[in-house]
């Protein structure tokens, strides 16, 4: 790695604090470790970290009120990570601008393919890895933002004009869960009660279309009751 | 607040009782004069009104009025009280007597069935918390000893050793991480205010989702699917709907000995989904089949091997999320060998535009 990432790991518990500096030391990426929620504020501010590790549930302050305090400075990456959260703190936290979650208990494989997925995705957006031409590669999808085609190898996929706006949304979060809500503000632009069944409808046809096998290994994943991650 | 209601319908049953009780005897009186019925059938209106009510008051009161109306209506003189007759004072007495203990002992049996289904409850309760326990403590015993071996005699083991070691430590962890899951499960869907939340859910973003999750548990194990064509949405709590169908795999992972094919199948009635999980396996010993659901464990059913059972608290989680949801969940052995696990949930009406 030419230059080192700097995480900033925000966790009170001792032992997962050593654990994930350890693996992410391992990994050749540079750690800050931070303890609680002050500790952690002082230390984002003074290091500039790329990326942020951060439990929600710390001893001296709501994990989510520092994510708020992130947003409002900068849009690095964050990861949120706590125990058995519900599908609504999962929204919460995304909605407020985090970029992953993990649950605990975690694997350290899991956590090591969010991080880098979470770097690769700013990345793109900073405009360092952004592939020439707008086009989106995962596998051996591609999707041609200018021509607005999809292709699978060499064949291309027929999506009419809603389902490709979903497709190419969220190839352009790719990495990201993107929350219903966030994909039906960004298509129809208002939300009803319906517009989730529409998206649900739209997507059903989508990974038909891109031949998607239930437990297999697809282009995008389901996050029950929070929404997609491509 | 839910005072008042109780006692105004506890009033109407015994006024309603009375007067069907009254107007039987006046029936008997007018139409066969059998005389002798009459205190019979006003004991059995008391004693009605004392097991369909609240218990002693209502069913004295019924008593005492009973009698009262059969020394004014039914008895010589009519129309007038007349206990001065040596018989009526002695009908009136043993009815009254037979009212009363007849009340005691109504009460008494409510009482002691409320106590019972407690006590049996509470049962439940403590084999659930014995299993529990009995089965934390094993990963437990493995995890501490394996890690105080690696760190206190580290030099010591050879490579393979420390490997067998390290990877029994990171398979009791996650067991138990399951058996965590499991118990939140139970404390969500257990108890009077359940807190599962429904939400429409795809069944086919929501099979994706637990097969991936299974996969990560038991990468060895294929699963053969087969689902419906058609755009399916259910009301469901995910998350513990995802529990059952993991439980159930896994419980076929664990038990099902010899199975080569593990499916799941779901398949369409009207305004039903059926989710199918079958093996090849040997099958659900019968006395184990009756009990499956109810997480009971006894002594003697605990393993003595080192192969523990989580199925008792899994599938019983299962049972307990499908019957909050209004679904119905069984088990049986399937005649050409192995299990099926079947269970039943609503499906919402198909959205009427694209």
């Amino acid at each position: 790695m030419s230059s080192k990432y700097k995480i900033l790991v925000i966790e009170d518990e001792k032992n997962i604090r050593h654990l994930i500096s350890a693996l992410l030391e391992a990994d050749g990426y540079q750690t800050v470790p931070a303890r609680d929620f002050s500790n952690g504020k002082m230390l984002y501010f003074s290091h500039r970290p790329d990326l942020v590790i951060l439990d929600l549930g710390l001893p001296d302050g709501d994990g989510t009120d520092l994510l708020r305090e992130i947003r409002k400075d900068s849009l690095i990456p964050v990861i949120v990570l706590s125990a058995r959260m519900d599908e609504s703190d999962k929204v919460e936290a995304l909605d407020l601008g985090a970029n992953d979650y993990v649950t605990k208990p975690f694997s350290s494989a899991e956590l090591m393919a969010r991080v880098r997925s979470v770097l690769r995705t700013a990345a793109l957006h900073t405009g360092t890895g952004l592939s020439p031409g707008g086009v989106f590669t995962l596998d051996d999808l591609t999707i041609d933002y200018g021509a607005r085609k999809v292709f699978i190898g060499q064949s291309e996929i027929r999506l009419t004009h809603t389902e490709y706006d979903i497709l190419s949304y969220l190839s352009r979060c790719s990495g990201k869960v993107v929350t219903y809500s966030a994909i039906i503000k960004e298509i129809w632009g208002y939300s009803d009660s319906g517009s989730i069944k529409k998206l649900q409808v739209n997507m059903a046809n989508i990974r038909k279309k891109l031949g998607a096998k239930p437990g297999k290994k697809n282009y995008i994943e389901n996050e029950l009751g929070i929404g997609y991650r491509m | 607040m839910k005072k008042i209601p109780r006692l105004l319908t506890d009033a109407a049953i015994t006024v309603a009782l009375l007067t069907a009780c009254f107007v039987l005897c006046l029936l008997i009186q007018t139409v066969s004069g059998a005389h002798a019925l009459i205190p019979a059938v006003f004991i059995l209106g008391a004693f009605l009104t004392a097991l369909s009510t609240d218990g002693y008051i209502c069913g004295m009161i019924s008593a005492l009025a009973s009698v009262f109306l059969f020394e004014f209506v039914f008895e010589l003189p009519y129309f007038r009280l007349n206990f001065t007759v040596t018989d009526n004072l002695v009908t009136s007495v043993i009815m009254i007597v037979i009212a009363c203990i007849t009340c005691t002992l109504t009460t008494k049996i409510k009482k002691q069935e409320a106590l019972k289904s407690q006590s049996e409850m509470e049962k439940m309760r403590a084999d659930l918390l014995r299993a529990v326990s009995h089965d934390l403590r094993t990963p437990l015993t493995t995890i501490y000893g394996a890690s105080s071996a690696l760190l206190e005699n580290g030099s010591g083991l050879s490579g393979v050793q420390k490997q067998k070691m390290l990877q029994s430590i990171r398979e009791d962890a996650a067991w138990l991480t399951r058996m965590v899951e499991n118990l939140l499960s139970i404390t969500r869907v257990d108890g009077a205010n359940v807190r599962i939340i429904k939400t429409s859910t795809v069944l086919d973003e929501f099979l994706d989702a637990a097969l991936i999750r299974f996969h990560k548990r038991c990468p060895e194990q294929e699963v053969a699917v087969d689902l419906p064509d058609e755009f399916i949405t259910i009301q469901m709590d995910a998350l513990l709907i995802e529990q059952v169908v993991i439980n159930i795999l896994e419980n076929a992972v664990c038990h099902a000995e010899g199975m080569t094919i593990l499916c799941l199948k779901v398949s369409v009635l009207p305004g039903k989904a059926v989710f199918e999980i079958s093996d090849n396996g040997c099958g659900i010993a019968k006395e184990k089949l009756r009990n499956l659901f109810t997480g009971y464990y006894q002594a003697e059913n605990l393993p003595s091997d080192n192969k523990r059972s989580n199925a008792g608290i899994g599938l019983s989680v299962c049972a307990a999320i499908i019957r909050a949801h209004g679904g119905t969940i069984t088990a049986e052995n399937r005649k050409n060998g192995g299990a099926v696990f079947r269970f039943i949930l609503d499906t919402e009406e198909a959205p009427d535009e694209q």
